[in-house]
């Protein structure tokens, strides 16, 4: 059965792969393949915290009252990766692959230490606590998630 | 709310950082007393200096990051809430320091006031820092490999400290125990049932999640900490019932599995997509590839018991599966978790107003890549040392003690540069 942690990890599974596909091609000195590929996972990326942050998060708060809780912590973080995501592409952009492999590292950790979070906490709890609304929920991440 | 408070609750950066900086210390320590004490110190495993150096590398080195990495990364493994995990750092920190000093020392001198010292103020120390992680991990499910290999796994450091103060103070008040035996027990709880289960459930996390390979089949990973400690209680009973035949039987099985663990993670390296093999890579390839050989001399041993007369045999063994196996595996995370846990922590001073500077610039590869090559030379030497100790023990303990020192200071270099990119930071908003 699908449920709200298996949606959402699978797309952080989705996301991993992008990444590494650009982190290859930079690994290849293509940087014209690296710069799309990057663009591809980071706007799946960016896909991904906008429906987190206008359905998931919100329809948890709502039903929980908890909104200074995990999910004003994952918001943060989502700040700091959309910061480092533009760091990231501009450092490509200028063709400073150093300064690139160095900031994906740090991105990559920051990510799945991020995801651990999500994947093993805050999403059982969602789906604990949202139960009645899954179907409905779960077709607008869909939506949301391949409106691009 | 348990998991809440976890997501909030992320230690303050100087409750691991007291254990990663002083724990390279020890291990310099250990190269210079291989250096002073010299050949004789390879005479066999049982020579004071011998056990002095394998509990500074154990105890002091080993045990202070595992367990400062713990406190770390146990909320965010497991949804485990550790309560006040400053003040556990702090004491656990002076604890183990302090316990393991005075049972180097104990062992190298002979006094029996040190050991019987260290064995209370090790058995004080663990104790309360196993009650803390019990504490926050009574109300978690294990949901997963990773959280039920770290439950077992302090079943394994229970396990292995508890055999170690009972032979402490057996040694201190010369009970009559059959030590020999319980020394190969003690070190099985200690590198299979503690160290080897907590790297497994570590690596069924950080392998996938930072290096991008594929994941550790499911059963295997659930399995393997079972295994690893049904062997364990397995080989206790038959050292208790004196049966040599189960004690082999059992060493063979907890290689094997040993051995399975270690070949599937260098086969789904093999299959990692990152774009460059960095120094934590490559020094799990190392971890990785001297675990194997040191564990195949186990099960040879356990099949042919004669094995362990040919000379220097415990002593190849011993390092190549400590100096070989779990420190590089160590060294490899530390030159992760350091310059991590340094940006994250400029990242929150910088309020998403100034950006911090990337785990690189924090610690460049370069440095790391030399250092691990520093230390590959430093085992293969020691490794060297046990046929030709005559020559190689002194330059050896040296090599060894710089290949240390340099890990110590790459690491406090990132936190020289860390601290100056606080005040970098905090200049830059105030300006703004």
């Amino acid at each position: 059965m699908t449920t709200i942690r298996s949606y959402m990890t699978d797309d952080h599974r989705h996301c991993d792969d992008l990444f590494a596909e650009a982190e290859q091609a930079v690994g290849k000195g293509n940087l014209d393949l690296a710069q799309a590929t990057f663009g591809h996972f980071h706007s799946a990326v960016l896909a991904h915290f906008n429906t987190e942050e206008t359905t998931l998060f919100p329809t948890f708060e709502a039903k929980t009252g908890m909104t200074m809780g995990p999910t004003q912590v994952m918001r943060m973080e989502h700040g700091q990766m959309r910061a480092l995501m533009e760091e990231a592409a501009d450092a490509l952009k200028a063709g400073k692959t150093e300064d690139y492999l160095g900031l994906a590292d740090t991105l990559l950790i920051m990510v799945q230490q991020h995801n651990m979070k999500e994947e093993n906490m805050l999403y059982p709890m969602c789906d604990q606590h949202l139960s009645a609304e899954l179907p409905a929920i779960l077709e607008r991440l869909e939506t949301e998630l391949h409106e691009e | 709310m348990q998991a809440v408070m976890a997501f909030e609750n992320a230690p303050p950066f100087a409750a691991p950082l007291r254990f990663f900086l002083t724990a390279p210390l020890f291990a310099v320590l250990a190269g210079l007393l291989i250096a002073f004490e010299g050949p004789d110190l390879f005479a066999s495993r049982w020579t004071p200096g011998a056990l002095a150096a394998t509990h500074l590398l154990t105890v002091c080195f080993m045990l202070q990051v595992m367990l400062g990495a713990l406190i770390q990364i146990m909320p965010v493994f497991t949804g485990a809430n550790l309560k006040r995990p400053l003040a556990v750092a702090r004491i656990v920190h002076v604890g183990l320091s302090a316990g393991a000093l005075l049972l180097a020392s104990g062992f190298y001198s002979g006094i029996p006031g040190l050991l019987s010292s260290a064995a209370l103020v090790l058995a004080l120390t663990v104790l309360l820092f196993l009650a803390a992680t019990v504490l926050a991990l009574s109300g978690v499910p294990s949901t997963s490999p990773t959280i039920r290999g770290l439950k077992l796994a302090l079943l394994g450091l229970a396990g292995v400290v508890g055999l170690g103060v009972l032979m402490a103070l057996a040694l201190a008040y010369g009970w009559a125990l059959p030590l020999a035996a319980l020394a190969d027990l003690h070190a099985g709880w200690g590198l299979g049932g503690w160290a080897g289960v907590l790297l497994a459930a570590m690596a069924y996390v950080v392998v996938p999640m930072f290096q991008l390979t594929p994941g550790y089949p499911m059963r295997a990973s659930w399995w393997f900490p079972v295994a690893m400690l049904g062997m364990l209680l397995l080989w206790s009973a038959a050292v208790l019932a004196e049966w040599p035949w189960l004690v082999r039987l059992s060493q063979f099985a907890a290689a094997v599995a040993g051995m399975a663990f270690a070949g599937l993670t260098l086969r789904l390296q093999a299959k990692r997509r990152r774009a460059r093999a960095d120094a934590t890579y490559r020094y799990w390839q190392l971890g990785l590839s001297a675990s194997i050989v040191a564990l195949l001399m186990l099960a040879s041993a356990a099949l042919w018991p004669d094995a362990v007369g040919v000379e220097g045999w415990t002593l190849v063994f011993g390092v190549l599966l400590v100096a070989g196996g779990f420190l590089p595996f160590i060294a490899g995370m530390l030159y992760k978790i350091v310059p991590f846990l340094a940006w994250l922590h400029l990242q929150e001073c910088g309020k998403a107003k100034v950006p911090a500077p990337a785990m690189n610039k924090l610690l460049p590869d370069v440095n790391t890549r030399r250092q691990m090559l520093a230390y590959a030379a430093a085992l293969l030497l020691l490794l060297a040392t046990v046929p030709f100790a005559g020559w190689l023990a002194r330059p050896a303990g040296v090599v060894f003690a710089v290949a240390n020192g340099w890990l110590w200071w790459n690491l406090a270099s990132a936190i020289r540069r860390y601290r100056q990119a606080e005040i970098d930071i905090s200049r830059k908003l105030a300006a703004k």
